[in-house]
């Protein structure tokens, strides 16, 4: 049972209108894993890293999650277990409050949130109190994006999907957000899925690395095959610095 | 006491030709260029109301229940048609079965609050009851559901990525597409009652303006009026509240995922 691969994607694709977007995509994930997913654009990152969690479904191929097909599970419940910040964050309408307090919509009202817990969820992600009432509005980008991160902590998930979490922000920024998941992922003993076009941002705190370009994963492996690549692709994409 | 209602021959209607005619001179006056459509549009009102009155001559003589019950269910059908031949745009799976079920169910429901509880009619099928008052409610309803899906489906256009979000969380596809049912309903609402605020104040409804034309008390005429106008709002609500449960439905998979390539047009 403990022997099961947190997800294991055997023989996945994906192809919408005869285009292939996901070609015969075999893949292990272990829990506490922290793997990056990098490649190009277009490559493909965002379409592999939405079959995680069931935002979309492949074409072909089966994923399964602690052993059992990913589709078995009730979707709600497996989402929260799973959880997605996406790229740009998405804040509904109302202040910063209003965002953690989502779930709430329907979750019963027993799991009433606690003050202290959002507070506490906040200083997770290196915000003060002081932001819950402000409108998001009239919040930074890189505020944004730490509320998002703070808003799916709030679900307690084992795994983290990242899709370019950093990709608007500046560098120094960047490099903050990115040092912060890593915090997260050694406190919450996460296991973490992070796409990017940035492998150097990622280097110091990955633990492993999948190059997906034109659709395949083309190698993949523990964090040091970015020193010593062994296909060429992979080393034109690095040798570009893979912006 | 005078005359209290005037009968309008169709000599009398063809000189009410005149107002057409002057509308005409201005348009040719100021070179706006619609005198053959305005002229097309005025003789297809003549035509169609006047082939219209004959024909509901011969339903008002009609006394089977079957006959009202297809004829209503034709009518039904009809606007189920115009309604999905409306929706261009977007391919909505079942939109035909959606608009007509719902349809039925209103009318139904409506219909028959009508005429069992309010005006009690003997028989329940009495023409004179029943046509005009399932057209008025077949009408609104098909327009406000035209209103409703079309808005429904710019929210999720627009919101597609908070959709996502909010699935991603754990949301169920009712919750995700909560703001946008509730955008959707309202927009088709607020014309309506508005007009409930609003009616008598400036404007009598033409129903209304008929009847009191052809000499009907205008006690009467404004009771009638009364009850059109609930049914209206009634109808409204419970059309387009039943419509989009079925249409929201049609945006996710069992699995619910958003299926967003419905959401690009038709026709790329
Ligand atoms: N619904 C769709 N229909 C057709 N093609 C699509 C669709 N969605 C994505 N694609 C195509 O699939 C390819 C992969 O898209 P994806 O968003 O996964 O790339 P990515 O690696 O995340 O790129 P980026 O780094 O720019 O975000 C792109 O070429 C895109 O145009
Ligand atoms: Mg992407």
């Amino acid at each position: 049972m403990n022997k099961e691969p947190l997800f294991r994607l055997t023989s996945v694709s994906k192809s919408i209108g005869g285009k292939t977007l996901l070609d015969n995509i075999s893949l292990q994930i272990e829990a506490g894993d922290f793997l990056s997913i990098l490649g190009p654009s277009g490559a493909g990152k965002s379409t592999l890293l939405r079959l995680f969690n069931g935002l979309d479904s492949p074409t072909a191929g089966t994923i399964e999650y602690q052993g059992k097909p990913l589709f078995s599970y009730p979707m709600t419940g497996l989402r929260k277990r799973v959880g997605m910040v996406f790229q740009n964050p998405v804040m509904v309408r109302g202040t910063v409050r209003d965002n953690l307090l989502l779930t709430q919509r329907w979750e019963q009202p027993s799991t009433n949130l606690a003050e202290e817990t959002l507070v506490s969820v906040l200083a997770q992600v290196d915000l003060s109190p002081a932001i819950l009432d402000q409108d998001t509005k009239t919040i930074s980008g890189g505020e944004k994006q730490r509320v998002a991160l703070a808003r799916v902590l709030l679900n307690k998930p084992e795994v983290l999907l990242l899709d370019e979490p950093t990709a608007n922000l500046d560098p120094q920024l960047a490099r903050r957000i990115v040092r912060l998941i890593h915090q997260l992922f050694k406190q919450l003993k996460l296991t973490i899925i992070m796409v990017s076009h940035d492998y150097s941002l990622l280097s110091k705190y990955t633990t492993r690395i999948a190059f997906l370009i034109g659709g395949r994963i083309v190698e993949e492996g523990a964090a040091d095959i970015l020193e010593q690549p062994s296909t060429e692709t992979v080393k034109t994409f690095l040798a570009k610095g893979a912006i | 006491m005078s005359q209290s209602f005037y009968v309008i021959t169709w000599t009398d209607v063809l000189v009410s030709f005149v107002l057409v005619a002057i509308s005409l001179g201005l348009i040719r006056w100021w070179k706006i260029g619609l005198e053959k459509t305005l002229l097309i549009g005025t003789l297809r009102t003549f035509v169609q109301l006047a082939a219209m009155g004959y024909v509901l001559t011969f339903f008002f003589q009609q006394r089977h229940w079957l006959f009202m019950v297809t004829l209503v269910s034709l009518m039904i059908l009809i606007a189920g048609f115009e309604g999905y031949r409306r929706e261009k745009e977007f391919r909505i799976p079942h939109y035909f079965v959606i608009i007509t079920g719902s349809l039925f169910f209103t009318v139904f429901i409506v219909l028959g609050i009508i005429l069992k509880f309010i005006l009690d009619v003997q028989p329940w099928y009495y023409p004179y009851a029943m046509i005009p008052i399932a057209g008025m409610i077949i009408g609104n309803a098909l327009n406000s559901t035209t209103l409703t899906t079309n808005r429904f489906i710019g929210e999720l256009q627009h919101r597609d990525q908070e959709i996502e979000m909010l699935l991603s969380l754990g949301a169920p596809a009712r919750v995700a597409v909560q703001d946008s049912l509730r955008n959707a309903i309202r927009a088709a609402l607020i014309p309506n009652i508005n007009s409930l605020m609003m009616v008598g104040l400036v404007q009598l409804p033409g129903v209304m303006t008929g009847q009191i034309l052809s000499g009907v008390d205008p006690l009467i005429a404004v009771r009638y009026q009364i009850m059109i106008m609930y049914m209206w709002i009634t109808t409204v609500i419970i059309v387009d509240i039943l419509v989009l449960a079925f249409v929201y439905r049609q945006f996710f998979t069992p699995r619910i995922q958003l299926r967003r390539h419905l959401l690009l047009k038709k026709y790329p």
